[in-house]
């Protein structure tokens, strides 16, 4: 009798059932059923087009990760993006054309030895500045490794850069098994430095935005904390719930938003850099679940978020991962996000009343719902790859976009976006 | 409800399945067969999550979550 070779995905899948039999979690078990295979790697490249000309993306992304045995393991991910297109300044649409000069500027007229670089928007279009362009590289490298019994050990650090902006970070976290395994629960602190430089200085916030008054590079911290329990439920049934907390401090204003000032008509007036309060603490709690029903496994979760901005947000994300065949999978996914208003945030400012002190018109801090509604398909790879592509798309409604001034009755100050998602992913195991 | 009453709760509740232990809720070790599945890892597939959390940090105001949350990016 001739004996067959061992089939390799079988043979990590009683390697990974042996791991369970053991004790192990689910990721533990994962990460045994690894352990003969140096080096997985995760490659994606994502392309991201929101409407109307705005903003394009092409981001490449590779992620290595390294077992050395024992649950020891090695994480790096580095990722370059590169935008362009146009990107919305701020200010709201007007009857009269408006002319804005692009970030780089010193002046708005020109003159010797200032750099003027404008652009002039059409009478009841949104004020968006042509000239964005900005590539970013990132990179992430994270260890981790069991420390004591039942307890695992990680840390990492995070670095990017872009024209205008660096960041670094560090994070550590610890985790603790019990209940023969059945719960885990984690800690961790991260710790980001940011540094800001906007082309031609960071504007001083909430001044007369045709003054161009900048300041030299401005820098701003993240401190947080994560804490999280994982509940193996049942068979076919994992839980997490996490509580985050972070606080922010320093310039946490957008140095390329700015802010329409009109007067009791609604005409144009003028135009103000937008102002943030240079703190910011958010709040997060989030429960995910996984629940494998038969060979299809569905993915619903739920974060509450909320800060002290009077950001609150509630956000639904459910995947449905149905096998097709013994070697490929469709998996439909739906989210759903809501935002209240920051505190701060107004369309524009009235000329008449005192301007506030701080004040922004970036749709990110308005109140709005977004759906993101697309699919994923995956065909598995010999000797444990996959090979998958992402379709999705993603659009936000906001909840205020008119005006009852007479200047400004029939112009959307808020469109929205509406963006395509597309993402090709490759993972193998050597 | 108000965040920090609700974190207290599912404190509590994160409390009190840590004390009845695996008698109540949980599997035995040789019941984990489900579970060990790749697609059952609660991220199973890292690289769509960083790039989900990189596009919805740069378009809303809230972010994280799931793990320290987005960052790193001036995101104009």
């Amino acid at each position: 009798m001739q004996l067959k070779p061992a089939n390799p995905q079988l043979r990590r899948g009683l390697m990974a059932a042996s791991c369970a039999l053991l004790g192990g979690t689910a990721a533990q078990a994962q990460t045994a059923a690894g352990e003969d295979q140096s080096w997985q790697v995760d490659a994606g490249l994502l392309y991201y087009k929101e409407n109307a000309g705005r903003l394009r993306t092409i981001e490449p992304v590779v992620s290595l990760k390294k077992d050395f045995g024992d649950q020891r393991v090695l994480d790096g991910t580095f990722v370059l993006d590169t935008l362009s297109g146009a990107t919305p300044n701020g200010a709201i649409p007007s009857r009269k054309p408006q002319t804005f000069a692009s970030p780089s500027s010193t002046s708005l007229t020109p003159r010797a030895g200032a750099k003027t670089t404008l652009y002039t928007i059409a009478p009841g279009n949104l004020p968006q500045d042509p000239h964005f362009h900005e590539q970013r590289a990132a990179g992430d490298l994270d260890w981790s490794q069991p420390i004591g019994i039942d307890n695992t050990l990680s840390f990492g650090g995070h670095l990017s850069t872009e024209h205008d902006f660096n960041s670094a970070a560090v994070n550590a976290a610890v985790s603790h098994d019990l209940n023969a395994k059945n719960t885990t629960l984690s800690a961790g602190f991260n710790e980001e430095y940011d540094q800001i430089h906007a082309r031609g200085g960071d504007p001083i916030p909430a001044t007369d935005y045709t003054l161009l008054e900048r300041e030299r590079a401005q820098t701003k911290n993240v401190a947080g904390a994560l804490l999280g329990v994982t509940q193996v439920m049942s068979r076919n049934w994992i839980a997490q719930l996490n509580y985050a907390y972070d606080r922010s401090q320093g310039y946490l204003t957008d140095p390329y938003r700015i802010l329409s000032v009109v007067d009791g008509s609604g005409s144009v007036t003028g135009y103000r850099y937008e102002s943030r309060p240079d703190t910011r603490v958010r709040q997060s709690l989030y429960w995910d679940n996984k629940v494998a029903l038969g060979p299809t496994v569905l993915d619903v979760s739920y974060r509450r978020g909320k800060d002290d901005w009077s950001v609150t947000s509630d956000t639904v994300d459910v995947h449905l991962r149905i096998d097709v065949g013994r070697d490929m999978y469709l998996e439909p996914h739906v989210r759903w996000y809501r935002q209240s208003a920051a505190d701060f945030y107004h369309l524009y400012a009235i000329q008449e009343v005192p301007l506030p002190t701080y004040m922004s018109a970036d749709p990110r801090l308005a109140a709005f719902t977004a759906t993101t509604i697309g699919f994923k398909f995956g065909v598995k790879l010999a000797h444990t790859g996959e090979l998958s592509l992402r379709l999705e798309e993603y659009q936000q409604k906001p909840a205020d976009r008119s005006s009852p001034l007479s200047q400004l009755q029939g112009l959307d100050l808020n469109p929205g976006v509406k963006a395509a998602i597309v993402q090709i992913a490759w993972r193998q195991d050597f | 409800m108000h965040i920090a009453k609700l974190t207290r709760r599912l404190i509590w509740l994160a409390l009190a399945l840590t004390a009845t232990g695996c008698n109540t809720i949980g599997v035995k070790p040789w019941q984990r067969e489900i579970l060990a599945r790749p697609a059952m890892a609660l991220n199973a597939y890292p690289v769509d999550a960083a790039i989900d959390d990189h596009i919805y940090f740069s378009k809303e105001g809230a972010s994280g979550g799931r793990s320290f949350g987005g960052g790193g990016c001036g995101c104009n």
